[in-house]
């Protein structure tokens, strides 16, 4: 992976966390446990007028981070002109990553996913 | 063992004959009450149902494909069980808009054709989808996505009436109104489709998207009260039985009670 500091990815459903593929190991070694909650931190974010309410793109939030003290979360979500509910997840490593280049890979793996 | 032909199905579930006809390496479609499941060498290669819209539907209806484009690829590729390749090697749709499409499309049909009242009513040997392969998916992770999507529901409003009856829109629910930020951008599309007479189905299809979300919304704006929840259970789910049978077998629960508790509760 070309992304430093990843430990791992997923592309995950978040209609109902279901996890679509994956790369490298996740957190506590099980992806479909970060799918699963993931998809509770998506689904309040979207859900909530408060982060969506001056959006009128497709897809209302760009990304979600959350930083923890060991590692960054990243929840990337995959913008499509029809109806989906798909987003890539990336964990990386605290002391390796570097989270502006982190983020910007994501958004070119995200968009890859759809142009290609 | 793939020859063509009508195998008589003893299985009374479709979850369990589809996950048998997997373990055999089956080629062909499995038919259900709510829909049909095609098999290749015993992976899920497509799903469709009545309930939910279809692959072509979805990319039409967002405009990403012109429904001139489809007709063709639909009239030119579909004999040869192709229709899927067709469209990216003419440049109408990226691969990876194809298989994202396509997986929500397969889950979407996958949920109500797995519904646990459908039982399996043929299975035709060797049948193949016009659509061509796309990207399978394990039987079990479907059935395990439709088992995870119900108590999704469940959790939600356990009410499965809700799903298959006309939406109604309830005299007074405020949809701007009461706690929290009201209803979303998703539950909006569907609260303005909801005449009285459209169902679930119904809106997911005017709207194009998954049916699956669309009865998602609806439970979550029953629960909310700003729909009439059907005075009927179709089904009862199992994690309810229990309560339900201990409650006097009168007349049917009266709803809008039970929401005036809980706002009476909330209020407190």
């Amino acid at each position: 992976m070309a992304i430093p500091g990843v430990r791992g990815a997923s592309l995950v459903d978040w209609t109902s966390g279901l996890v679509l593929g994956t790369a490298g190991e996740g957190p506590d070694g099980d992806h479909e446990v970060a799918a699963v909650e993931t998809t509770e931190v998506v689904r309040a974010v979207v859900d909530g007028g408060s982060f969506t309410t001056t959006q009128t793109g497709k897809v209302p939030v760009e990304d979600i981070i959350i930083t923890g003290s060991g590692g960054y979360h990243l929840m990337r979500f995959v913008d499509t002109s029809f109806e989906s509910s798909v987003f890539l997840y990336l964990w990386l490593d605290r002391g390796e990553a570097n989270l502006a280049v982190a983020r910007f890979r994501l958004q070119a793996l995200a968009d890859r996913l759809v142009l290609v | 063992m793939t020859a063509p032909g009508v195998r008589d199905m003893t299985a009374s579930r479709f979850d369990t004959a589809l996950v048998e006809l997997a373990d055999d390496h089956a080629t062909g479609a499995l038919y259900g009450r709510s829909g049909v499941v095609y098999l290749c060498d015993g992976v899920v290669v497509h799903v469709e149902s009545p309930s939910a819209p279809d692959l072509g539907v979805r990319l039409i209806a967002c405009g990403r494909l012109d429904p001139e484009v489809w007709r063709r690829a639909v009239a030119e590729a579909g004999r040869d069980r192709r229709v899927g390749g067709f469209l990216v090697e003419h440049g109408c749709l990226t691969r990876g808009e194809l298989e994202l499409c396509h997986l929500g499309a397969v889950f979407d049909a996958g949920y109500f054709t797995l519904l646990p009242g459908s039982r399996p009513t043929r299975f035709l040997s060797g049948a193949s989808h016009w659509l061509g392969p796309v990207r399978p998916v394990r039987a079990e992770v479907l059935r395990r996505e439709a088992g995870r999507r119900r108590a999704l529901l469940d959790r939600v409003w356990p009410w499965p009436a809700s799903d298959e009856e006309p939406v109604v829109r309830r005299p007074g629910g405020d949809a701007h109104g009461g706690h929290g930020t009201g209803p979303t951008r998703s539950q909006r599309d569907v609260l303005e489709l909801a005449d009285g007479s459209r169902t679930p189905a119904q809106i997911a299809w005017l709207l194009g998207r998954s049916a699956f979300t669309t009865v998602l919304d609806v439970r979550r704006l029953a629960a909310a009260g700003l729909i009439e929840t059907p005075r009927q259970r179709t089904a009862v789910p199992t994690a309810q039985r229990s309560a339900q049978d201990r409650l006097p077998q009168t007349t049917a629960p009266d709803i809008s009670l039970l929401i005036r508790l809980r706002d009476a509760l909330e209020a407190l």
